[in-house]
């Protein structure tokens, strides 16, 4: 047998795709998702135009990045905020180990941050003596079990109550019932300590607005809050493309990221970060930090991947894969080391971005290119283009296996051939009207459709 | 509060990196998105958008009902240990004898202290500089006379606010607002919820259960 084969996104998602209850719970979250979202957006008028708009927003932020950040970081320092930049996961995770032990923190509150899964920080903070605990409800599950995230934002898409249950009942050594309102309450007690002792709250960032050194941070439970508001210092760790030069642009964000994500108007909390406690504050921290984090990120800019910067990970464009929905989110992993924290459409353009195409060649392969993650982007982020692109460096590099190899040439030679994928494309919907509703709808367009539409 | 230093991480080695990256000319950013919204009744969306996240609005005539509100919703819920924020139009809250009723004191204030009373209070009362008619948001600060925790930490949020304090939307608040910005402001549109659990909703997980607005003109 290939090595290929044996590891990476094709073992995983072949065990995956045989877990019928995994599935089960992802079709119901993914489901849920896209209706949501659909109705969020058909709400607002001209919801198009705004993603349009968006568009022009992220494309001109990114083409002026460093002026974006550098403004960033003088409107924050003068909010009284401290800005590091890691050129990657060590420096980063070094600057927050740093920072937790000058405070004598033992004790650090997370809010959920794939940015700090993608550099890996709890394990580093558990190197250096500190103990952090996630606190998003799903987070925690996450953590507890000992996996990576399964979801963007629904870690946990993946586990049932009796599953939940166990967990909490090992984690406590309470006895508890397998039901969500007692689950609930439990997470609600047990991390409340966690919130009231920490001594570092870490958590992630949604956008930086440049203008006024602002970090919006959303969350819907409210933990966010929590670790921004209790602990005596806060760090927030971002990406440095997830700036926006002037609250104009941010409210266009706002009023996309929630619709795409869940379906909601706005998420429950959105936290606008603008410093620390002042001396008329009878609470908040006493220190505030961001941290810029490059790890990889820098080098896309100016090249065909830089669009790739333009994400703000709402996670739509997972609830539409066909191949999401069918491999679940820890199928998306190099051949060695832990799934990626980006899974989907989007991770499987990311991760070989940012972690290695060697170690990640066969996630550009893990796509059937329908367009749908096109179709749902509030950014209108052309994913289909860049797997296709990924798929081309893949073979050029000489990455591929034989096995793989015979694949690509095939799928070459039917990308090359219009007629053939026009064909394919229209018998997958005409198909699809006889065998019913379940099968994943194909984009209203397909990708060779809009292509030729941007060429003619 | 102490200026931050020049950061002093990394700083040179990612501008280095960005500044050898070949940028195209930089675009300029569109003009900016302004709102296309408009609600006959902004108040009546107000209500059907909070509601629809499961919290609870109240509409009143004066502030003198709006405060009796208040006081027969400590009843129900049968609070002992409520803590306030003290700023307008709270200054005239009173809630009488048989409970207690912390506010926040700008002056000889024990954060210690007032964290214990908020993590052990049955509710809080707020009021909001703003409410969003679009999203059913209100908008809470910190400041002079306010504390985060009022709103964070026990089961039960009240906030007391003026209709005339209602925008559209996410823009026109935007638009309307100035000066700088506080170290935190909140959007809240809603109780504190999750789905994390088998996509099932359930409301309280970390924040308040119950979020009550009451209006008044």
């Amino acid at each position: 047998m290939n090595g290929d084969f044996n590891s990476g996104f094709r073992e995983a998602a072949r065990i995956a795709i045989e877990d019928v209850g995994l599935i089960r719970s992802v079709e119901t979250a993914t489901g849920r998702f896209r209706l949501g979202r659909e109705a969020a957006l058909a709400e607002l008028p001209e919801a198009d135009a705004m993603r349009d708009h968006f568009k022009q927003i992220r494309a001109a932020t990114l083409s002026n990045l460093k002026n974006h950040l550098q403004t960033f970081e003088a409107n924050a320092r003068t909010a009284g905020v401290q800005v590091h930049f890691a050129l990657d996961a060590e420096a980063a995770c070094a600057i927050i180990l740093d920072l937790a032990r000058k405070r004598g923190a033992t004790l650090a509150a997370k809010s959920k941050s794939m940015t700090t899964e993608e550099i890996h920080l709890n394990p580093a903070l558990e190197a250096g003596g500190i103990r952090p605990v996630e606190t998003d409800l799903g987070e925690w599950i996450v953590q507890l079990a000992g996996e990576a995230p399964a979801h963007i934002i629904a870690p946990a898409i993946n586990k049932t109550k009796e599953q939940v249950a166990d967990l909490f009942r090992e984690e406590s050594g309470d006895e508890i019932l397998a039901e969500i309102p007692a689950l609930t309450a439990q997470a609600r007690r047990r991390l409340r300590e966690t919130f009231l002792q920490a001594g570092i709250g870490i958590s992630g960032g949604n956008m930086a607005v440049a203008e006024t050194g602002s970090v919006v941070l959303v969350t819907n439970e409210g933990n966010g809050r929590m670790v921004t508001s209790l602990p005596p210092v806060h760090v927030a760790v971002l990406g440095i493309e997830k700036i926006v030069p002037t609250w104009a642009e941010a409210g266009v964000w706002l009023s996309l990221l929630a619709r795409s994500a869940t379906g909601q108007p706005l998420s429950i909390y959105t936290s606008i970060i603008t410093g620390p406690k002042q001396d008329a504050d009878i609470d908040g921290p006493e220190e505030v930090h961001v941290v810029f984090l490059d790890n990889g990120r820098s080098k896309l800019l100016g090249t065909k991947y830089e669009e790739v910067l333009q994400c703000i990970r709402c996670g739509a464009c997972l609830n539409v894969c066909p191949v999401y929905r069918s491999a679940g989110g820890h199928a998306y992993r190099g051949e060695t080391g832990p799934p990626s924290p980006y899974s989907g459409p989007i991770g499987a353009v990311v991760t070989p971005l940012l972690f290695g195409l060697a170690d990640h060649k066969q996630l550009p392969q893990a796509s059937s290119l329908c367009g749908a993650c096109l179709d749902v982007c509030p950014v209108r982020i052309d994913l289909p283009r860049m797997l296709v692109d990924l798929r081309r460096d893949s073979v050029e590099a000489g990455l591929d296996g034989a096995g793989t190899a015979v694949v690509t040439r095939l799928a070459a030679r039917a990308f090359g051939s219009e007629r053939m994928l026009g064909l394919a494309a229209r018998l997958a919907r005409f198909g699809r009207r006889f065998v019913g509703g379940d099968l994943p709808r194909p984009a209203k367009r397909s990708f060779r459709e809009i292509r030729r539409e941007k060429r003619s | 509060m102490k200026r931050p230093e020049k950061p002093e991480y990394g700083f040179a080695t990612v501008f280095e990196t960005l500044s050898e990256t070949i940028f195209p000319a930089p675009a300029a950013l569109p003009a900016p998105w302004t709102s296309r919204r408009r609600f006959p009744d902004p108040v009546a969306r107000f209500r059907e958008a909070l509601e629809a996240a499961h919290g609870e609005v109240r509409v009143v005539e004066t502030l003198d009902e709006a405060l009796s509100e208040v006081a027969e919703l400590l009843e129900e819920i049968g609070a002992e240990v409520v803590v306030a924020d003290s700023e307008a139009p709270l200054e005239r809250f009173s809630l009488g004898a048989g409970r207690q009723v912390a506010r926040v004191s700008t002056h000889n204030a024990d954060p210690e202290a007032w964290r214990d009373l908020c993590a052990r209070a049955d509710a809080g009362v707020t009021s909001a500089e703003a409410l969003l008619a679009e999203t059913g948001s209100l908008v809470v600060s910190s400041g002079p006379g306010r504390s985060r925790l009022v709103s964070l930490l026990p089961p039960v949020h009240i906030a007391v606010v003026p209709a005339e304090r209602i925008e559209t939307d996410l823009f026109t608040w935007l638009a309307a607002r100035s000066g700088r910005w506080p170290a935190n402001t909140v959007l809240v549109s809603g109780p504190s919820k999750t789905g994390d659990i088998e996509q099932t909703l359930s409301v309280g997980v970390h924040g308040p259960k119950r979020l009550v607005a009451i209006l008044y003109d």
